[in-house]
């Protein structure tokens, strides 16, 4: 049951990684943003290159594979989503998966269709009164409390901060104020992105990669966002390990149906609260 | 059905020839396939009507309604898996199990349409995918002893009367029949005053609810609609191939309806044929050129979306002319 609770945390704390940056780009531009999980894998994949290249060192490779989806990020952004404001959702809808499909064949192009073998990089296990806890787990559930806790001074304390909340609340406002806000959404995408690709990072060690794998954790980020409310910050934080630990639990006694779960309470939860989008 | 009588009733009446001209319409479509069979094979032909087939049902759902649904294969796939597994547990007759498999697809939108026309915009969409993806994890792990799960099974229906069901010239001929049927009905349907009750809920769904209407009832009838056709592509698609696999309700493959609905110009059905030929014909022979088409059609998705929104129809129909000034007052294809 341990390991359940833990295996719960550490997939929120991925969700969480990877629904901020869908969550934010929706509260500010309106646009959902299909190709968010595309910097994931890219990233996986940057990361894969990078670690024989320099010779297995874990961090250096994954701060460089996040360093890298800031340029290619800003690409995306400045070419595409930058047309979509205020578009209808469809378009943006379409624009942007056409971007996933764009992205995809780009990475079957380059590293090829088959699945990568990739592992933990530490098998290190920590022991507590008898029981052990796998030290990548922990790290990785620290790491997304810490992100948390910096977003939310951020997004408080900072004045960029206060201009992107400001603009989730009232984007023309905000505006009228003299504050360029395309350019505070564009850092809100870069920012977003490079958190997916860091979610990407950390959790490719346990999970496959592949290049689809970006779209079947888009469904469960989206998931987690319309659960907690898209542009509500701390709600998707809330409902990323909410439904991690449903993820968990589900696959502790069906192991096939964890996903499935998640589609379920998602659907259970917009029947009664609809969001008009 | 009291509203269907208000409205714009008696506007529709002054197409007098509409009887001709509806045969007229169905007879250059069946011009049109005939004309295509022999420049591609008899059996590709096929495909393409059943994708037609499809393109006409989403198309009433996005072109007319304006729900964009991200996973309507998943009303085809309960179509297909019911033609299938009728055929291979219960009775092996064909028209039987077509029946049972739009019912099915039928019921299971009227049981989701409840919850999910509640949704608008990306909202509708996700959920549309949320569900597909359900649907495609049912039929390939709990529903495993039955579907048998990632092989599929084969679903060989038996002749009935002088239909065998392994000739293509036949196959040929039911889905020519079902695809002009539900090019009729549509045709009458979005021309009706039902139609324009859809198309306003696209425009402006609160205007439309402010003016009495019940547009939760019409929705949910659309989507309805949208499903049993959905289905019936599905049980086409089960009978054509003679095998069911998960592959029918692949999350992922979505996205080649949306794009032939939107190639082919949205909210016409015209435009819903000429896309899904074209889409069709796209990967098809795109593939054979083209390794990486996939990246072929994301690009020309992002050109649809930024420079071609009208579609192909909606070119061919700006061109002028008598017909194509008449149809403009008619927008409905």
């Amino acid at each position: 049951m341990v390991y359940t609770v833990l295996y719960g945390f550490s997939i929120g704390a991925i969700l969480y990684f990877i629904s901020i940056g869908l969550s934010l780009t929706f509260g500010t531009m309106r646009v959902v943003n299909f190709a968010h999980t595309l910097t994931y894998s890219i990233g996986v994949y940057i990361l894969i290159t990078l670690i024989p290249w320099l010779k297995g060192a874990f961090i250096p490779a994954a701060a460089g594979a996040i360093l890298a989806i800031i340029p290619i990020s800003y690409l995306i952004e400045r070419l595409i989503i930058r047309r979509l404001y205020g578009e209808s959702l469809d378009y943006t809808f379409i624009a942007t998966f056409a971007i996933t499909l764009i992205g995809v064949d780009t990475i079957k192009l380059i590293w090829g269709v088959n699945p990568l073998p990739f592992s933990a990089p530490m098998n290190a296990y920590l022991n507590f009164w008898g029981i052990t806890f796998p030290v990548y787990r922990i790290l990785i559930i620290t790491i997304a409390i810490a992100l948390f806790l910096g977003l939310e001074i951020f997004f408080r304390k900072t004045i960029m901060g206060k201009i992107v909340i400001a603009a989730l609340e009232d984007k023309d406002g905000v505006r009228c104020l003299g504050v360029r806000v395309d350019k505070y959404f564009s850092l809100m995408f870069i920012l977003g992105s490079g958190l997916a690709a860091l979610g990407g990072v950390l959790y490719a060690p346990i999970s496959a990669v592949h290049p689809y794998m970006g779209l079947s954790i888009l469904l469960l980020a989206f998931a987690v966002v319309i659960v907690g409310g898209m542009g509500n910050l701390r709600g998707t934080f809330i409902s990323a390990f909410a439904l991690g630990m449903v993820m968990a639990l589900t696959a502790r006694y069906w192991s096939q149906g964890a996903e499935t779960m998640v589609f379920i309470v998602m659907a259970i939860v917009l029947c009664f609260r609809p969001i008009d989008i | 059905m009291e509203a269907k009588k208000m409205g714009m009733g008696e506007k529709t009446d002054d197409f007098t020839p509409r009887g001709t001209r509806a045969g007229l319409e169905l007879f250059v479509i069946a011009i049109g396939f005939f004309v295509l069979t022999p420049l591609i094979s008899m059996h590709r032909v096929k495909d393409f009507m059943i994708f037609c087939i499809f393109a006409l049902s989403f198309d009433l759902l996005y072109g007319y309604m304006g729900r964009l649904s991200f996973g309507h294969l998943l009303y085809l796939g309960t179509g297909a898996y019911c033609f299938g597994l009728f055929i291979k547990y219960g009775l092996n007759n064909a028209f039987l199990a077509m029946l049972l498999g739009v019912l099915a697809a039928g019921c299971l939108g009227a049981l989701l349409g409840l919850i999910m026309v509640r949704a608008t915009g990306a909202c509708f969409s996700l959920m549309a995918l949320a569900f597909n993806h359900i649907g495609f994890f049912m039929v390939l792990s709990p529903l495993k002893h039955i579907t048998n799960g990632e092989d599929g099974f084969g679903a060989h229906a038996q002749p009935i009367a002088f239909l065998n069901f392994n000739n293509k010239g036949v196959l040929f001929a039911i889905v020519l029949v079902a695809l002009l049927a539900v090019y009729y009905i549509l045709r009458r349907l979005t021309l009706s005053p039902y139609g324009i009750l859809i198309r306003s809920v696209k425009e402006d769904e609160t205007r439309v609810r402010f003016l009495g209407y019940p547009t939760y009832f019409y929705k949910w009838l659309t989507f309805v609609i949208a499903s049993l056709i959905a289905g019936l592509a599905g049980t086409l698609t089960a009978l054509n191939y003679k095998f069911v696999n998960p592959n029918v309700m692949d999350v992922h493959q979505n996205v080649g309806v949306v794009f032939a609905c939107l190639i082919g110009g949205a909210g016409k059905l015209y435009g819903a044929l000429i896309g899904g030929v074209v889409y069709m014909l796209i990967s098809n022979y795109l593939a054979i050129y083209i390794q990486r088409w996939e990246m072929f059609l994301g690009i020309a998705l992002l050109i649809i979306v930024f420079r071609f929104r009208r579609g192909i129809w909606g070119y061919v129909e700006s061109l002028g002319g008598y017909f194509q000034r008449r149809k403009a007052t008619h927008p409905a294809g």
